[in-house]
């Protein structure tokens, strides 16, 4: 049986690879993509723990933060498509609109 | 038992008596409905003042005398009532009911921690004195109004002010505290503030206005401070004497003091019957000299934190009352339309001092030091201003100046504890003053508005109506040829004066005595100064118009009533009544229920001494000779010797002249002594405290601050969402690196 650890190490590169692009990449489909990695992160931690403990409230946390994702993901592409269709570009420099 | 019933059984005398001995209304239904006396002027005030403008001309005039006459009949209702011997006051800070006094308590006004104001009127015979004067000099010179202001604009303003005044008066002459009677205080203050300053137009009337308010304050200020110290007393009284009562849970006064307050007029004199010379032994009784154990008074006795709280009171009367030394604000208020003169300025208002001083004359009596003082500020004044009046010119002024001359006079009886010859004085004085005044302003509106003296004379033939009421009104007051009302009300208080000695200031009556006979003096010259240049003579040459016009029948009818009154007043002015203490006069007969406790206290502690009883008839002649010197000195001078008013003086004349035309520059004195420092002390703080330390250090300086605060803060604000996911991203880690070095530590 593979031990936990590498679960979990497996779960904080997959974390830090996502934040890594949501801090640093500029493309906002890239960026939403990144989003999905940290939470499948997050999904791998909650199992790794419910299958260690045998409990199946962690089973019932990741279904729902794939709930939540899947709902998330089809906001986010309309919003990244209605952007796209008024904008003509995906690069988050250019369609800030936080600061004048 | 009906009139006519009763004539056939007894004389007409009786029945009259019997008649008016009877209350025409139940009493305790009168006493309810008092508020009305006060509401109908009130109501007045309101709708004239809101819809004077679009009601019109007569229908404003309507009002308000209608309102004012209801007031007046209602006051008559009052009086009738309080003859009747089932008219009694069962107050709650007493056991027995008061005889002659009626009176409603409509509950706590307000309240705050143990202190109690409560809302209630009472009436007794002061009280119902001074309503009928009041709604009765009121009726006639609103009636008269009518046609003075016949022809100005702001009517519906006019008659607005002057119903809300008479209702404030009537608040204070019939509140049964001292709370509501300072609401009345200050609310005539105001009306008198807006009445003076009634064309604005002019900067100098307005101003007139101002300094009226602003020496008021500073009357009003010592009231007011006098009202908090008696507060304390009174409390530091129930205090002190709670141990020498076997059950002070069942003592009404203390109930009272907690239920209804300690500024009740019935619970002062309560109080002050609680206070007892050094010496006597009575049971439950304070001396006046014990010292306070307990309060913020502590340390104090009774007797030296009572004659302060009596001197802050005199310098609350002096603002109101116009004495020395703040009586510098009535010669200005004659700014104001001239029955607002006569109303406010010389019959009701001004009274107020005196009517304060009768109110809590039990209080008055505890303190000789106090009295003295009213006496000699009264005296003072009296003979100040006589001599003040001898100069000037301004018709008005001379009566002004004669107003508060006049209420020297008044003072000083207060101060000698002769309260009913002050009330007597002050309500002949209302008469005949409000007849001077009321013919000042018929002499000017027949004369296009003229008030020099000097550019005035020979309208005897001219205005006869006015000439003779005003005649009438001048014998009054100074008593000159044939004794009228003034003469034996002034005479009741030259003589109290003289016949009486305060405890421990026996020089102060001589010298009040001696004053108010020289002042009597002054005042026969100067209104017969007055009444010559006015009257008598030729018409001067440089008047404005070449004939002047008698006034019409609306302001006539006031002139020849108020008249009338100022000749019928000698009937309570003569001793007619004999009582077992010998004659006395109607007036002190009338009001001898009222000071009663003060007459008690009086004797206790010997405060007034009666000395001699001297003549009365050869006081009578003094002052009749000294009115006569001073009136004929003053035809001797404007009729014989100098005939032209428009002479060169003599040197020596020319000086006095100078001095007393400019009013002894106290005017002058007071602009260097008081204003002028306080307004450098304004223009200081101004430059200081409000352009440099607030405007630029405190208001600027904020806004600055937080300017340059903000343009420092705002390169933080990228706008960025990736950057402050990093910087979230980074102080998470900074969390989670704390925490990991805490638990493997």
């Amino acid at each position: 049986m593979v031990p936990i650890q590498h679960y979990l190490w497996l779960a904080a590169v997959l974390f830090c690879t996502g934040m890594f692009g949501v801090l640093v990449r500029r493309n906002a489909l890239v960026v939403f993509m990144c989003i999905e990695l940290m939470l499948n992160a997050a999904n791998l931690t909650f199992l790794a723990f419910a299958r260690q403990r045998a409990d199946n409230l962690g089973h019932v946390s990741a279904f729902f933060v794939i709930a939540v994702a899947a709902a998330e993901a089809a906001i986010g592409l309309a919003i990244v498509i209605a952007v796209f269709r008024s904008r003509g570009t995906l690069n988050i420099d250019e369609i800030r609109t936080m600061k004048h | 038992m009906a009139f006519s019933e009763c004539l056939s059984q007894a004389s007409l005398a009786d029945c009259l008596q019997r008649f008016f001995a009877t209350a025409p209304v139940d009493p305790a239904g009168m006493a309810q409905s008092l508020w009305l006396i006060i509401a109908l002027p009130l109501a007045g005030a309101v709708v004239n003042g809101v819809f004077g403008k679009a009601l019109g001309r007569s229908n404003t005039n309507l009002i308000a005398c209608a309102a004012v006459a209801g007031s007046f009949l209602l006051s008559v209702l009052a009086f009738w009532t309080l003859n009747d011997p089932q008219a009694v006051l069962s107050s709650a800070y007493r056991r027995d009911p008061i005889p002659y006094a009626i009176g409603e308590d409509f509950g706590t006004w307000f309240a705050a921690g143990t202190f109690r104001a409560g809302f209630g009127l009472d009436v007794d015979h002061l009280s119902a004195t001074m309503l009928l004067v009041v709604t009765g000099v009121s009726l006639l010179i609103h009636i008269y109004s009518t046609s003075y202001m016949g022809h100005d604009e702001g009517y519906w303003r006019y008659f607005a002010y002057l119903n809300l005044f008479v209702a404030m008066m009537l608040i204070l002459v019939m509140a049964d505290n001292l709370v509501l009677l300072f609401v009345g205080w200050e609310g005539v203050g105001l009306c008198s503030y807006l009445l003076i300053g009634f064309w604005y137009d002019d900067s100098a009337k307005a101003w007139a206005g101002r300094k009226a308010f602003v020496v008021n304050r500073i009357g009003d200020f010592g009231f007011l401070v006098g009202m908090m110290l008696l507060v304390l007393w009174v409390g530091a009284l129930e205090l002190q004497s709670r141990g020498t009562v076997a059950q002070p849970s069942a003592d009404p006064w203390r109930v009272a003091l907690l239920r209804s307050g300690p500024l009740n007029f019935r619970g002062l004199e309560e109080a002050s019957r609680r206070i007892a010379p050094e010496t006597s032994q009575i049971t439950g009784a304070i001396p006046l000299d014990a010292t306070i154990a307990q309060g913020p008074l502590a340390g104090f006795s009774f007797g030296s934190v009572l004659t302060a709280i009596l001197l802050l009171f005199l310098l609350g009367a002096a603002g109101k009352s116009a004495q020395l030394p703040l009586y510098v604000w009535l010669p200005d208020a004659m700014a104001g339309p001239t029955p607002v003169s006569a109303l406010i300025h010389a019959a009701t208002m001004v009274t107020a001092g005196v009517y304060l001083f009768s109110r809590v004359s039990y209080l008055l009596v505890l303190s000789p030091t106090a009295m003295a003082a009213v006496a000699l500020v009264g005296a003072l004044t009296a003979l100040w201003t006589a001599l003040i009046a001898f100069a000037q010119n301004d018709i008005k002024k001379v009566l002004a100046y004669s107003t508060i001359s006049q209420l020297g006079f008044m003072f000083m009886a207060v101060g000698l504890g002769i309260f009913w010859a002050a009330i007597l004085h002050l309500v002949t004085h209302a008469f005949f003053k409000a007849c001077l005044f009321l013919g000042a302003g018929s002499v000017m509106h027949g004369n296009a508005e003229e008030t020099d003296i000097k550019k005035l004379g020979g309208l005897r033939k001219e205005m006869p109506w006015t000439w003779a009421t005003f005649l009438i009104a001048s014998i009054a007051i100074s008593g000159f040829l044939i004794p009228l009302s003034g003469f034996f009300s002034k005479d009741a208080i030259l003589h109290g004066v003289h016949s009486s000695a305060l405890k421990g200031y026996a020089w102060v009556s001589p010298t009040v005595w001696e004053i108010g006979l020289v002042s009597a003096f002054c005042t026969a010259f100067y209104i017969g100064r007055l009444y010559l240049l006015t009257f008598e003579g030729k018409r001067a040459p440089d008047a404005r118009v070449p004939h002047a016009h008698e006034a019409d029948w609306v302001m006539r009818l006031p002139l020849v009533i108020l008249a009338a009154l100022s000749v019928l007043g000698i009937f309570y002015g003569i001793p007619l009544i004999h009582t077992s203490a010998g004659w006395e006069t109607v007036m002190e007969n009338f009001l001898s229920p009222v000071f009663v406790t003060a007459r008690q206290l009086t004797r206790l502690f010997g405060t007034v001494k009666v000395e001699h009883e001297g003549s009365l008839l050869a006081a009578w002649a003094e002052t009749w000779v000294i009115a006569l010197a001073g009136g004929g000195l003053a035809g001797f001078l404007y009729l014989k010797y100098f005939p032209s008013p428009h002479r060169a003086p003599l040197p020596a004349e020319r000086t006095v002249l100078h001095w007393a035309r400019h009013k002894f520059y106290v005017d002058e004195l007071y602009e260097l002594l008081i204003v002028k420092p306080v307004r450098l002390a304004s223009f200081v703080l101004y430059k200081v405290v409000d352009t440099l330390l607030i405007d630029t250090i405190a208001v600027r300086g904020t806004a600055w601050v937080t300017a340059r605060l903000g343009s420092l803060l705002r390169y933080l604000q990228t706008g960025d969402t990736q950057s402050y996911a990093a910087v979230m991203v980074l102080a998470l880690l900074g969390w989670a690196a704390y925490a990991l070095f805490q638990v493997l530590r």
